[in-house]
């Protein structure tokens, strides 16, 4: 993207001279949104933004409210409004005509509206009650397309009185042939379970049925649901234990088709969010956690490549490591794995080991011990940032050895800091190691 | 989770929010620039993941586009920086190696494709074949 994208704002007034032509209506109302986008880069003043914004919300206003404007119209009054919203300006007069659109537009134009509901529009907005009609028939279309944009909108926002409405249309869909119905059903319920608990309480085996989906879309989004469940009661769902242990495992093994994968790491993502899932079973259970060893040791041998997206990857299998009931060859490896990262070069990597290493110092002082030169460069590092991570850790590795040393390092800190935030962390922690160490 | 996705140039200049959290309108150009801000102060041997207030930036340049997301804390915060990236490619698949120009000018679609990947804060869709089908679909029926 480097240098195409060097195709800047300079080369615009070339591209929009076309704007004066009355017969192509697409080419005219692009340039539209290409005049208002250049007319604001020109600016330079938020004077002259709120003038030039202003002029083109009274534009918009009065041509969605003519009888005479069109859907194919209306669509790009609406990305026009999307974009001026987007810059801070309200244009509340466009709502109902987004909810019109989505309602009364051809498949394109309908997908732009639902969309425009849900940019402007919130959870508790009196109008999306407008919407649910047009959802409801949507999600009864004989047209796919216009079923997913339905499922997709329902998932974003959905006022929580009408779902009982809709619950049994979005149930129906979970046995849909499509696979992206299915999921995306599947994720309509999750957006229920977050909003509405109580509503789906009854579908809880028709979520296991979609965890073994042969579908692996529809089985990791059946994984949103699980994670907030797990959170909420891991005894719960410790049974399942083998389930996610082995969708891990065919996963890792590189048994998904080759389009989930990305640089070469089979679908990286699943394998972070069923590491989290993992880790919630496996903390404070041993027979539980030994149901899982095998497959971590799996995970960090695979991720040996150079990617970031295998480090984090790997942070993640560390993390779960360290949570679950200890093990002590996979410990081994992980603290291996730890050190690499904070003796890493690469900034990212660093800091990625100096937050492990937080969230491992209390079970694992010794390896804090291990690295303590390289923690201590860290303090002085140029990058405040990195800075910060390894206060935060030296906090945690307090001891009446140390604590003048750090709280100096701090005080230290506090004195070239700028960030609210961050004063007020950090006095808390200094005034809680002064009442520890008197 | 993810809290807000943004698209801006070094001019401050916001090419593409999307917000999975609530922020008032009123708020949310303040919040664009001071995070913008932030970010443009930044070297590039820095780090890419910024503390602000209670919560995480990650944020990427691409040429003259620095593209942010707000995280939680408990975030796994490089593979937010490959989300981003990955982002970026599906952008690049669909419009054959994407500029700013046709992130402007496409602001319906580079939304609709985000709309695939995450909702609710969440990364659903990481698939590149999945991600683009439903508008790859659209496009055939909006020219037939």
């Amino acid at each position: 993207m480097s240098d195409v994208v060097e195709k800047t704002l300079t080369a615009l007034p070339s591209l929009l001279s076309l704007d004066s032509q009355p017969g192509s209506a697409k080419l005219s109302s692009t340039s539209k949104l290409g005049n208002l986008i250049r007319g604001i880069t020109e600016l330079t003043s938020k004077h002259e933004e709120e003038k030039l914004i202003q002029r083109e919300l009274a534009s918009i206003k009065e041509q969605v409210s003519s009888p005479n404007t069109s859907m194919r119209q209306m669509k790009e009054l609406m990305v026009r409004a999307i974009y001026c919203e987007s810059l801070g300006y309200e244009a509340s007069f466009s709502y109902i005509h987004a909810i019109k659109l989505a309602q009364q537009g051809t498949v394109l134009e309908k997908r732009v509206g639902y969309l425009a509901v849900s940019l402007f529009l919130n959870e508790s907005h009196e109008l999306l009650l407008l919407l649910v009609n047009t959802v409801l028939k949507d999600l009864q279309s004989t047209n796919l397309i216009e079923v997913c944009m339905a499922l997709t909108v329902v998932s974003q926002m959905f006022p929580k009185d009408m779902i009982p409405a809709i619950l049994p249309l979005v149930e129906e869909k979970l046995n849909h042939p499509k696979e992206i119905i299915r999921r995306k059903a599947v994720l309509a319920l999750y957006k229920f379970y977050l909003i509405a608990p109580n509503q789906v309480q009854h579908i809880h085996n028709k979520f296991r049925k979609a965890l073994c989906d042969k579908d692996p879309g529809v089985m990791t989004a059946s994984l949103h649901i699980y994670l907030q469940m797990i959170q909420e009661n891991p005894e719960g769902y410790k049974d399942l234990t083998v389930s996610f242990v082995t969708i891990l495992k065919q996963v890792v093994g590189g048994k998904l088709p080759m389009d989930f994968n990305y640089h070469s790491v089979p679908a990286p993502w699943l394998q972070i969010q069923l590491l989290r899932i993992l880790s919630l079973l496996g903390k404070n259970d041993q027979s539980t956690s030994e149901i899982m060893y095998e497959v971590l040791d799996e995970s960090l041998r695979r991720a040996e490549m150079n990617h970031n997206i295998t480090y984090a990857i790997l942070y993640e299998c560390v993390k779960c490591i360290y949570t679950i009931h200890p093990k002590s060859d996979l410990l081994e490896k992980a603290a291996k794995c730890i050190g690499n990262f904070v003796l890493s070069p690469k900034i990212n990597l660093k800091y990625l080991g100096l937050k492990a290493l937080t969230y491992v110092v209390q079970q694992d002082p010794k390896l804090a011990l291990q690295h303590q030169m390289t923690i201590i460069e860290c303090l002085d590092h140029p990058d405040l940032i990195i800075k910060r991570e390894t206060l935060e850790l030296l906090f945690r590795i307090t001891n009446a050895q140390n604590v003048t040393v750090i709280v100096e390092k701090m005080l230290e800190f506090l004195r070239i800091n700028t960030d609210d935030y961050t004063t007020i962390d950090l006095v808390g922690k200094v005034a809680e190691l002064a009442e520890k160490y008197p | 989770m993810i809290k807000f996705m943004l698209m801006v140039n070094r001019q401050g200049q916001t090419r593409l929010s999307r917000y999975y959290q609530s922020v008032e309108l009123s708020r949310r150009a303040a919040l664009e620039a001071d995070v913008v801000r932030c970010c443009l102060s930044r070297k590039k041997d820095q780090c890419s993941f910024v503390e602000y207030k209670d919560f995480k930036l990650v944020y990427r340049q691409y040429a003259a586009l620095y593209i942010v997301v707000g995280v939680t804390d408990t975030e796994n915060e490089l593979s937010i920086y490959e989300l981003v990236h990955n982002f970026v490619e599906v952008l690049d698949k669909y419009f054959s190696r994407v500029s700013e120009l046709d992130i402007m000018f496409n602001l319906d679609r580079v939304h609709i494709i985000l709309d695939e990947m995450i909702q609710n804060g969440h990364i659903v869709e990481t698939n590149k074949s999945r991600i683009l089908a439903p508008l790859t679909a659209l496009d055939k029926m909006a020219d037939g």
